[in-house]
């Protein structure tokens, strides 16, 4: 692998900029509690964080350790370790990357030195996983337990329906909202047993509150980058999503999304945008190469900002009661799931969990999108190690020249550098820039 | 091939044999065909229902270049090779479709082929991950809301008796192949596993009443067989779906002999009966949900849970295991390393084929293969 050029990313909000504040005095205080022996709980995206946050659980999210292993350079480290233990190099990369750190932990007896963070993620006292997304992350957690520390596993396992059955059935309804509830009964009953704290529910309401605050001020300044020129990047988006991760039901959090809004708003008002001569207005499909996140600086030297993703949402904001934090709970994944329905959700149907996540890919959402973002083209990622994402790309891709609206697919990976070909991806970016202005130039054409 | 190979009357079950009499059964039963895919969704409710279930099979090796219309070139190349196959009209004879949530890549063949290509029937059947009571409650749901669809489609009711019946038949011919797996006990096998696999593709197109005289005449013929001359290392082959005999011909040609699997075409299917229960659906949620072995169900960690191919290999006496897995089958690349040390604990060695759904290079497969049964 050669070091590429492009590694480094600059964000442009002062909010994202000053998390390099607050995080470490975050971690600092969670490394303290660490020291101390408490609890590592390893969490997985789909577990709702808010319970965590209840049970005042120390945990770690093994897949954001494999995006700060890949922004810092020493996940192919880790990665090899695994293929060598016989895990295969088609298998998810945040995947090998915790595999690699869980046997050099064995080995030594201690976090790797090499770690991103002093002290790594520790080892786990637990694992909460989930089958949201796609069935590489539960399996993942099984091996870990199987493998390398015997410790006690719990696996959500949220389904939804499929695109051509009817949601609002209400016998379908009860079928899926049953399973949600007693699922999230399962995961409380483990949490209270490993924890020994009974759940406190007017705690976890509080939490929720919080939550839902700063997930509706997310909500909003999405919303923003409507504007023209578009006042946010990707870089700012993709790292926003770890106060939600990290600090969720905290003021902290809110305070972070709420400034982040206004910082927005100001920037629209004022007319200040990502790129000072906005010329493509892109979409971005799949993980990014957060190994490479210098990618979208590289864009937007050229003209082009990606004013919306599909993936790594802080989350998306369901007006629901309450009152009942649990229910609130359950409703809410089922209003993503009904969202989806409503959009078509062909190609990933069990993407109903709201937590950290967007997921629309070839769904009618496209339209909605396309038209009010204003967009010229879309970007999009094929991860060669994650096929659950990536999956729906050409079928995303075929949708959208339905709009006229160009698309680019190319091959990387989001944590594994050696998918990375520098000169090859700039050289079809350049290309996919010049295509759009061709189809604009034809438009214009055609227009005439 | 062996000299007394067994003949199948007129027919040879490859995947296009079994679709040339699937034509046939159509045009002289008139019922619609149903195809399915993976192990979850029962074929018994499809034919108790009075159409016709039929195991949909990939063309191993052969061009997916149809499928890059709809998906991506990174995914499992046996759900491409289905994709490409239905993209090409080479399913039309289908009048519905059942995908079960088995795997993330079956699942999301059910969406991108019903959305470009859509069938008079189509049904996905959810399936959860992990084995906790509601996780059963809604599989045994899921059941009823199938087999509603599945009435609707072809206009005919299923009532518990109907059911119990067609339960019935197939576990008399899941009992004809057991019965069939026993011979493969001996020291010397008077079957090939590319024989006994010719026998099981039937079980995807015959109808169940059809398939038990297949099977008794097929088990009379071989019982009356010699033991094969020569003792040659037992084999065991363990992994993703294999709808063609190619792999167990390489085998045989390497001097290695299969005596038994945990595939799902194989043994998997066949190895227990659906519990006779006074409601079927309680039946056939412990058979098709609790007792199906497949990688992609949570049996919880540990090692423990490849017991059941420990008790196997001993039953069958291997001497060595054979993975094979399709590229990007996430379930089984997950569980190879943890089966192999396993394995490797209890004193039996494993080799890896990793393949891309073509079986080649052969040569080079076969000399690996020649290499590890040498070993043996």
């Amino acid at each position: 692998m050669s070091q590429s050029e492009m590694s480094r990313a600059r964000r442009h909000l002062e909010t994202t900029k000053k998390m390099k504040e607050m995080l470490p005095r975050f971690f600092m205080r969670m490394m303290e509690r660490k020291f101390s022996n408490e609890p590592v709980a390893w969490c997985m995206v789909g577990i709702p964080p808010e319970l965590l946050k209840a049970f005042d659980l120390l945990f770690e999210w093994p897949e954001n350790f494999g995006t700060m292993c890949a922004s810092r350079q020493v996940a192919p480290h880790f990665i090899e370790v695994a293929e060598n233990d016989g895990y295969s190099p088609e298998l998810c990369s945040y995947v090998t990357n915790t595999m690699g750190y869980c046997k050099l932990y064995r080995e030594r007896g201690e976090a790797p030195e090499e770690s991103p963070l002093p002290g790594g993620m520790g080892n786990p006292a637990m694992l909460l996983g989930s089958g949201f997304v796609c069935e590489p992350r539960w399996k993942w957690f099984q091996s870990i337990a199987t493998r390398f520390f015997d410790i006690p596993i719990y696996c959500t396992d949220p389904l939804a329906p499929p695109w051509d059955i009817d949601p609002h059935d209400p016998r379908i309804e009860e079928h899926y909202l049953t399973l949600l509830r007693e699922d999230l009964a399962g995961q409380i009953e483990f949490l209270e047993k490993q924890t020994g704290k009974k759940l406190d529910l007017d705690h976890l309401r509080e939490i929720m509150e919080r939550s839902h605050e700063a997930l509706a001020y997310w909500r909003d300044t999405l919303a923003l980058r409507k504007a023209i020129p578009s006042p946010m990047g990707s870089t700012d988006y993709f790292h926003a999503i770890i106060p939600q991760m990290y600090l969720v039901g905290d003021k902290d959090a809110v305070e972070f999304y709420r400034e982040m809004y206004e910082e927005v708003k100001d920037r629209v008002e004022r007319n200040i945008g990502v790129v000072e001569d906005e010329k493509y207005r892109l979409i971005w499909f799949g993980l990014p190469p957060w190994f490479n996140m210098g990618i979208f600086n590289y864009l937007e030297s050229l003209g082009a900002v990606v004013a919306y993703e599909s993936t790594y949402n802080v989350g998306d904001h369901f007006e629901v009661d309450l009152s009942d934090p649990l229910e609130a709970i359950v409703r809410r994944t089922w209003q993503r799931a009904l969202k989806m329905h409503e959009y078509g959700s062909e190609t990933m149907p069990e993407l109903c969990n709201p937590a950290v996540f967007g997921g629309f890919s070839g769904s009618s959402l496209l339209e909605e999108l396309v038209n009010e973002y204003s967009l010229t083209g879309a970007l999009m990622h094929l991860t060669r190690s994650c096929r659950a994402v990536s999956f729906g790309e050409v079928h995303t891709r075929n949708r959208l020249a339905n709009m006229n609206v160009p698309s680019l697919i190319f091959e990387s990976d989001m944590a594994d550098p050696r998918f990375w070909s520098d000169a090859q991806i700039k050289t079809r970016l350049h290309a996919f820039l010049e295509t759009m202005d061709k189809a604009r130039q034809g438009r214009e054409i055609d227009e005439l | 091939m062996s000299s007394n190979q067994f003949q199948f009357n007129q027919y040879s079950f490859t995947t296009a044999e079994n679709e040339n009499l699937v034509r046939c059964l159509k045009e002289k039963t008139k019922k619609p065909v149903i195809g399915y895919l993976c192990c979850f969704a029962p074929p018994e409710i499809i034919a108790a229902a009075g159409a016709i279930p039929y195991r949909i099979t990939g063309r191993p090796g052969r061009d997916t270049s149809a499928a890059d219309a709809y998906v991506e070139p990174y995914g499992c190349t046996y759900v491409r090779s289905i994709l490409a196959r239905a993209a090409e009209g080479e399913l039309d004879f289908l009048d519905g479709l059942v995908i079960s949530h088995s795997c993330d890549m079956v699942q999301r063949l059910y969406g991108i082929w019903t959305y470009y290509h859509p069938l008079d029937f189509s049904y996905l059947f959810n399936v959860p991950h992990q084995l906790t009571p509601w996780a059963r409650d809604f599989f045994t749901r899921e059941l009823g809301f199938f087999r509603e669809k599945v009435e609707h489609f072809t206009g005919q009711q299923i009532s518990f008796r109907q059911l119990q019946e067609t339960i019935s038949l197939y576990n008399k011919n899941r009992s004809l192949i057991r019965e069939i797996y026993k011979l493969r006990k001996h020291d010397r096998p008077p079957v090939e596993a590319s024989e006994v696999f010719e026998i099981l593709m039937a079980g995807g197109v015959l109808p169940p009443e059809e398939y038990t005289g297949f099977l008794k005449s097929a088990l009379q013929d071989l019982k009356q067989r010699e033991a094969a001359k020569e003792k040659a290392p037992r084999i065991m082959i363990w992994g993703s779906i294999m709808d063609s005999p190619v792999l167990y011909k390489i085998i045989e040609e390497a001097g290695g002999k299969v005596v038994c699997d945990d595939t799902c075409i194989g043994f998997r299917t066949w190895e227990k009966d659906v519990p006779s229960t006074d409601d079927p659906y309680d039946g056939l949620t412990e058979h098709y949900f609790i007792n199906f072995q497949c990688p992609r169900t949570d049996r919880g960690p540990g090692v423990e849970r490849f017991n059941y191919l420990l008790e196997r290999a001993r039953e069958y006496k291997i001497d060595g295991v054979v993975g094979y897995i399709i590229s990007f089958c996430d379930p089984h690349k997950f569980d190879y390393p943890d089966l192999r040390d396993y394995l490797k604990e209890a004193g039996l060695p494993m080799v890896l084929i990793d393949d891309n759904y073509s079986f080649e290079p052969a040569e080079a497969i076969k000399t690996r293969l020649e290499a590890f049964i040498e070993m043996l």
